[in-house]
């Protein structure tokens, strides 16, 4: 545990980084943690060792457990509205979805007749939808697929399935590395950021649940290490996304107000505990954990209604 | 006998390499633009035979007619399978800690009568995609072989080398030729295979040498003919005697040399009696001599 180190850029950081925050070491010896989830029904952190091959739990007090492995290098993790765990399976080039028997169900695999990409990461509207990023990455980078490494679309994008995994649909195609993606706290926007670019890009959410206007939210200006990668929003709508140095905090108008600094680099984070305060982070080899200013809106239909009806910010 | 180079393809203006005949067709890689083309003698056509490759370099056939490839970026060996998919090939070492145990950039390979697969990993050339990941301490020749299991196994199989280019074997399977290409100057050098599998003190073929210009251009990649005799891609125009193909017998005797119009990186026999010396080269493109008067090994 140590001083959570932080730069400030705007005035009144404070509200987001309390002053005396600390950062600490809850998981280590890990190889490249990723997709972390809270979950409250069983008071446990879900994420993956991509590397690892693995799918863990970490539950305070108990300590780590592997839930299940091989996942085929999955990445990204969501829930459902059951609460079921969503994986954006990376290296399998699927996404799927894990059932309370421990049995594994595809979701998606092809589009149009042809292999996906390496799913990313995911995320579920309210509306049950499951978005997710397709970037190709994963077929490139050494040790992640271990199938079939042949690239077969054209673009890289970000699909849409319904809550019960049918109705695939294509909602981007013109993006270059998409990685993280979030909803605004209302859901009118769409965050999507893309690695290698260096920048987050939104678009404006049509009732129908089609994209438009997409357009730059933020750019990266910043030399040190990191790269935006996860991304999740807090209560008021600002975006924390993950990039040079450790953790961004933008404003909903695109302005940098802070940077949280990691000593590893930081590849996601999850928002926890009953208040929504708690913000777990996976960077390399380790998990963090610190305690934040403003609730997060966190992944699982009843645990984003319960943060946003804390909030005031209710029937969402 | 002079050998006349005619270019059938390009050139695209960054190195070609991997020359393979297939049968009918000669396939090779672009690196930089991710591709392996296929070139049709018959209609002299050229196409893409596979996008998206990661900057393949080498390729090599195995004796049951399975594509292999060296893919650089992805810092593996991989398996281009005829429905059109790719399989990674194994590309740790077995035993050592994770983010220490890959291999570097594989180059060329060449594949034995048992499916063994040799290829050189020199040092890295260019970025590998994804974070960083440390590289090996040493540039070697490795093998992948399969156990009786089927798995595939990774073994290093050089630990004299420092800058493996080519590879290629002797008809009977019983020598490795590699291509050194060492900082006080490039040889060729023949490893006896042992019963074991393993390779034993090495004898070196050529040496390449150098003057006040600088050091000769050793081989890129090599092939071996019907009678035994190794044909190789070596040599430049900025020091030595030029762009050239040698073919050296087995003891080493350079017994050929033909002058190549830019510098080649790679060769391969082909054409139906398998007459023909396909070369790639430096700029990207593909030349054929025809009627060499020399043969190439069926495999």
């Amino acid at each position: 545990m140590h001083a959570l180190d932080v730069s400030h850029t705007a005035p009144g950081f404070e509200r987001f980084v309390p002053p005396g925050t600390v950062l600490d070491t809850v998981a280590s010896g890990l190889i490249f943690t990723e997709g972390p989830v809270w979950q409250p029904k069983e008071g446990c952190l879900f994420f993956v060792d991509i590397r690892g091959d693995r799918l863990l739990k970490y539950t305070p007090g108990k300590g780590l457990a592997t839930v299940i492995q091989p996942t085929g290098k999955g990445n990204g993790l969501t829930l459902d509205h059951d609460d079921r765990i969503l994986c954006a399976g990376w290296g399998g080039r699927t996404v799927w979805r894990l059932e309370p028997d421990g049995a594994v169900t595809t979701l998606a695999s092809h589009w149009q007749g042809r292999k996906i990409n390496t799913p990313n990461d995911i995320v579920v509207k309210s509306d049950g939808t499951i978005w997710w990023t397709d970037m190709i990455n994963g077929i490139y980078i050494p040790g992640m697929c271990t199938e079939d490494v042949q690239r077969y679309l054209d673009f890289e994008g970000v699909f849409r399935l319904n809550a019960d995994g049918a109705g695939m649909a294509l909602m981007a195609d013109d993006l270059i590395t998409p990685n993280g993606l979030c909803f605004s706290p209302d859901e009118k926007l769409l965050y999507v950021n893309e690695s290698s670019q260096r920048r987050i890009r939104v678009w404006d959410v049509g009732g129908d649940n089609t994209l438009a206007n997409g357009r730059l939210f933020y750019k990266d200006t910043f030399s040190e290490m990191g790269v935006p990668d996860g991304m999740k929003v807090d209560v008021e709508g600002n975006v924390y996304c993950t990039g040079s140095a450790g953790i961004h905090i933008i404003s909903r108008e695109g302005q940098l107000l802070g940077r949280i600094h990691t000593p590893e680099h930081a590849a996601n984070m999850a928002w926890a505990d009953d208040d929504w305060r708690t913000m777990y982070i996976t960077a390399r080899g380790i998990v963090y954990r610190t305690r934040l200013g403003i609730p997060g809106v966190p992944h699982g239909h009843a645990n984003r209604k319960q943060a946003l009806a804390m909030a005031g910010k209710g029937d969402r | 006998m002079d050998w006349r180079f005619e270019r059938v393809a390009g050139p695209l203006g960054s190195a070609a390499m991997g020359v393979v005949w297939d049968g009918s067709g000669v396939l090779f890689t672009h690196p930089e633009s991710h591709r392996i083309l296929r070139y049709d003698p018959q209609d002299g056509k050229v196409g893409d035979f596979r996008k998206w490759t990661n900057g393949a370099a080498g390729l090599a056939f195995a004796p049951n007619g399975e594509l292999f490839g060296a893919q650089q970026l992805s810092r593996r060996i991989v398996r281009y399978n005829s429905e059109g998919s790719t399989m990674p090939m194994a590309y740790r070492f077995v035993g050592l800690p994770y983010h220490s145990s890959f291999h570097n950039m594989p180059k060329h390979l060449a594949i034995d009568a048992v499916g063994r697969i040799w290829f050189s990993d020199p040092a890295p050339r260019g970025v590998a995609s994804g974070p960083p990941l440390p590289f090996p301490d040493h540039c070697s020749v490795l093998r992948l072989e399969q156990p009786p299991d089927r798995s595939w196994v990774l073994k290093r199989m050089t630990y004299d080398t420092t800058a493996p280019a080519g590879v290629a074997l002797s008809g009977d399977g019983k020598t490795l030729y590699v291509a050194e290409d060492a900082a006080n100057g490039a040889t060729l050098r023949a490893y006896p295979i042992d019963a074991d599998g393993s390779l034993g003190e090495y004898d070196v073929l050529h040496h390449f040498g150098g003057n006040r210009h600088g050091k000769f251009r050793g081989i890129d990649g090599m092939t071996v003919d019907a009678e035994g005799n190794i044909v190789a891609a070596a040599g430049s125009t900025a020091a030595g005697p030029g762009a050239l193909i040698y073919v050296f017998t087995p003891r080493g005797r350079v017994i050929e040399t033909h002058p190549v119009p830019v510098e080649p990186t790679n060769c391969a026999f082909g054409d139906a009696d398998l007459t023909s010396l396909y070369v790639t080269t430096i700029d990207g493109s593909l030349y054929r001599a025809r009627d060499t008067g020399r043969r190439g090994k069926r495999t």
